[in-house]
């Protein structure tokens, strides 16, 4: 019976140093500080954009600044200009013009943090005026493209239309102008770039015989460029000044044709005359 | 017995030979499916029709439905400052305090629905080939139709999936990849030149060229391409097709009229009838009212509505202190001389206007003046005017219009008809305006809250692959 007990308790003691040992292995094991510790799998990154303010008066020197920052509560600012700020989505007034370097520090409780830096360049906007484009052989001279070269009216040719001729007298100034002939089968053309919505004066002095009565010499400006004369379409003119002045054959008209070029980036400017031999000199161009 | 033993190997025979051919992959012939329905230019006509059919939605509450536009004033208007919920109850109110959940309801529903529409759109694109002559005009109405699904995506989620044909389950590649807001707008726009080049202006409730140039210019003017969006605006002007209405009132409660470019139909006391028009009221749809007036919404249409006042906003009789929509009221009237467009106002027929000319005028100006902080264009002041002058106001007091008048303009003649937000982000005032506004009642708005949570369903399906937008 007695022997049996201690037998007994033998085998006892033996299971509790076996689940001891295993006791002490499991905990061999435990390399993490705490049980069920994972790595942060998002850690804060931070982003952001910024904005210049618009209005008539120093609004462009106000910034919004856009966090697009993640995985973040806590922000700092830094404007570059020595201010800052710890708000989400702050606002900053720059002094002026200049170049400023703008960093973004967005960080986590467990104290993992991201910074994002990025330059602005603050330019006072300036109203974009218009183009003013150059007329090419604008007074019909030779040698007066921009290169050198040139006859006068090379500027000035259509696919599909006569060619204008050129006289050397009269003329308003220089040595050259257009000569239209009586039989209204020439036409000048020239397509120019120009900004939209904007307002423009072309001026230009024009004479015509004085028989036979009824003749004219028109000036279109055009919406677009064509590239042949059959495309032409003077119904879709956004302006036209149709010269009549037949008092004198060596006297020139000034006319100033103002115009608005609406929704085009790009204008042609058109001649053609009707009956008459006709004279037309000295084209400019000057944005309203 | 030889007899039988013949016609046992007899119908072997004939079964092996069954099985040589397509055992696997039988057509049936009993049923109709997708594959082999379309064969006329009828069917796929139908199939451009089951388009328009997802867009206008389903009269029900079940989440399993689309409801597309009829749930869209909840993403669009109560993100605005223009609306709210009359109670601030359940998870319509996150809109309004910009506390949107990704696993919102309402949004999920949107986005499903949407992508259904895109993939009923490129169900029709894929059987244009049994559309005989037809096909060039479905195709323009398809990719149109394509188009608005993925504008109104695009505004609202950012960057999002990119599904240019019909997608089986296994293709998580397409379903769940995002894609940049550039590439989105490139199919907007090609889908808009087809639509555009195919189109012509025939119909108001079906896609008209028009339609698609409104469109187009709305993308070109959110690029920055001010000139194009001023020619687009100007075909418009100079089709002749449509003008303003000389009532303000008639735009809405004279379905069909000629300033209306591009309209949902809905019919009363039908299955193709709308529920949003009963919502929008004091316990007449299934909530205690939603898209109910803000007061600062109130207060601009006071100041600058003219006669659009009395038609965008009435006193809730049931509440005087609350403000309801006017625009598209189901039960009519009395006072405003609005009869009820159905009998049951839960199953209302007043059409969904998407475009009208109103619109157009108005983006001709913002075209003109093309990023800058005001214009004295006579072209623009002719457009701006019309607008005014339609409302029974004058011509602008000192002819420039600034930046903020045209928002302002824009703001009361289209009050509740789902275009403030739009407005906003599309001129860079989403920020500005909504933060201020925010602030006015309480709310806290950031950038992030331009954009709407992906739904949490997409991203759980996608399998963790699919990010979500910043700030959710």
């Amino acid at each position: 019976m007695n022997f049996k007990l201690k037998d007994a308790i033998k085998l006892h003691l033996v299971i509790a140093v076996s689940v001891s040992i295993g006791l002490f292995t499991s905990c061999e094991d435990e390399i993490y500080p705490e049980a069920g510790s994972v790595n942060d799998k998002t850690p804060p990154s931070a982003a952001f954009s910024a904005s210049q303010g618009e209005g008539f008066n120093d609004e462009w020197k106000t910034y919004s600044f856009s966090n697009q920052s993640s995985s973040a509560t806590d922000f700092s600012w830094d404007f570059g200009d020595g201010n800052t700020s710890t708000d989400f989505e702050p606002q900053n007034v720059y002094p002026g013009e200049g170049t400023f370097t703008i960093s973004l520090t967005a960080s986590d409780k467990l104290g993992v943090s991201s910074t994002f830096t990025e330059n602005i360049v603050i330019v006072e906007p300036v109203a974009p005026s218009a183009v003013v484009p150059p007329i090419l052989e604008a007074s019909f001279e030779d040698n007066s493209l921009p290169d050198g070269s040139g006859d006068g009216r090379d500027s000035w040719r259509l696919s599909g239309a006569g060619v204008i001729q050129i006289t050397s007298s009269p003329v308003y100034e220089g040595s050259q102008a257009a000569k239209f002939p009586s039989a209204g089968d020439r036409a000048a053309y020239q397509a120019l770039d120009v900004t939209p919505n904007s307002d423009y004066t072309l001026t230009y002095y024009y004479t015509m015989k004085t028989s036979p009565s009824g003749g004219n010499v028109t000036v279109w400006i055009l919406p677009g460029e064509v590239s042949e004369f059959s495309a032409i379409d003077t119904s879709q003119a956004i302006a036209s000044f149709a010269g009549t002045d037949q008092s004198s054959s060596n006297d020139y008209v000034k006319v100033d044709l103002s115009f608005n070029t609406g929704a085009n980036d790009k204008v042609a400017i058109f001649i053609t005359n009707n009956l008459v031999e006709s004279r037309v000199d000295s084209m400019s161009i000057t944005a309203d | 017995m030889k007899y039988l033993k013949c016609t046992l190997l007899l119908a072997l025979t004939a079964f092996v030979a069954s099985c040589e051919d397509d055992f696997l992959e039988p057509a049936p012939t009993s049923v109709i499916s997708s594959a082999n329905y379309y064969t006329t230019p009828e069917q796929v006509e139908s199939a451009v029709f089951n388009i328009y059919d997802a867009i206008q939605g389903v009269n029900s509450t079940s989440s399993n439905d689309n409801h597309a536009l009829q749930y869209e004033f909840y993403l669009t208007e109560m993100r605005s400052d223009n609306t709210r919920t009359k109670a601030s109850e359940g998870e319509a109110a996150q809109f309004e305090n910009y506390t949107i959940e990704a696993t919102n309801g309402i949004v999920a529903d949107y986005y499903q629905s949407y992508y259904n529409v895109i993939y009923r759109a490129n169900v029709a694109l894929e059987n244009l080939n049994a559309a005989g002559s037809m096909a060039g005009k479905l195709e323009a109405e398809a990719k149109f139709l394509r188009a608005y699904a993925y504008y109104n995506l695009v505004n609202l989620f950012g960057d999002i999936p990119l599904v240019k044909n019909t997608i089986s389950p296994e293709d998580k590649d397409t379903a769940f990849t995002r894609k940049a807001v550039s590439e989105v707008h490139q199919l907007i726009i090609d889908d808009l030149n087809t639509a555009i080049a195919g189109l012509d202006n025939s119909s108001r409730f079906r896609a008209s060229k028009a339609a698609a140039q409104t469109l187009m210019a709305k993308v070109q003017l959110k690029l920055g391409n001010h000139l194009e969006a001023q020619q687009l605006c100007e075909a418009i002007v100079g089709s002749g097709d449509y003008a303003l209405q000389a009532n303000f009132k008639d735009i809405f409660f004279n379905e069909g009229n000629n300033e209306i470019i591009f309209a949902i139909g809905y019919l009363p006391d039908s299955t193709e009838s709308q529920l949003f028009s009963a919502e929008w009221l004091n316990a007449v749809g299934r909530t205690t009212g939603v898209n109910y007036v803000t007061n600062d919404a109130k207060a601009a249409l006071d100041a600058m509505g003219g006669d659009r006042t009395m038609y965008s906003y009435r006193v809730d009789t049931g509440q005087i202190t609350q403000h309801q929509v006017v625009k598209y009221i189901p039960d009519g009237d009395a006072a405003l001389g609005i009869t009820a467009t159905s009998s049951d106002p839960r199953k209302a027929g007043n059409d969904w206007i998407v475009l009208r000319y109103a619109d157009v005028l108005l983006l001709h100006v913002e075209s003109i003046l093309a990023g800058q902080a005001s214009t004295s264009s006579a072209a623009a002041l002719s457009s701006f005017n019309a607008v005014r002058n339609r409302a029974g106001l004058a011509n602008d007091a000192d002819g420039t219009i600034t930046k903020q008048e045209l928002m302002d303009e824009r703001r009361v003649e289209l009050a509740f008809e789902n275009h403030r937000l739009f407005d906003l982000i599309r001129m860079g005032e989403a920020e500005n305006v909504l933060g201020a506004f925010a602030t006015s009642v309480g709310a806290s708005f950031t950038s992030s809250d331009i954009l709407l949570p992906i739904p949490q369903r997409e991203i759980n399906l996608s399998g963790g692959s699919m990010q979500q937008n910043p700030g959710y």
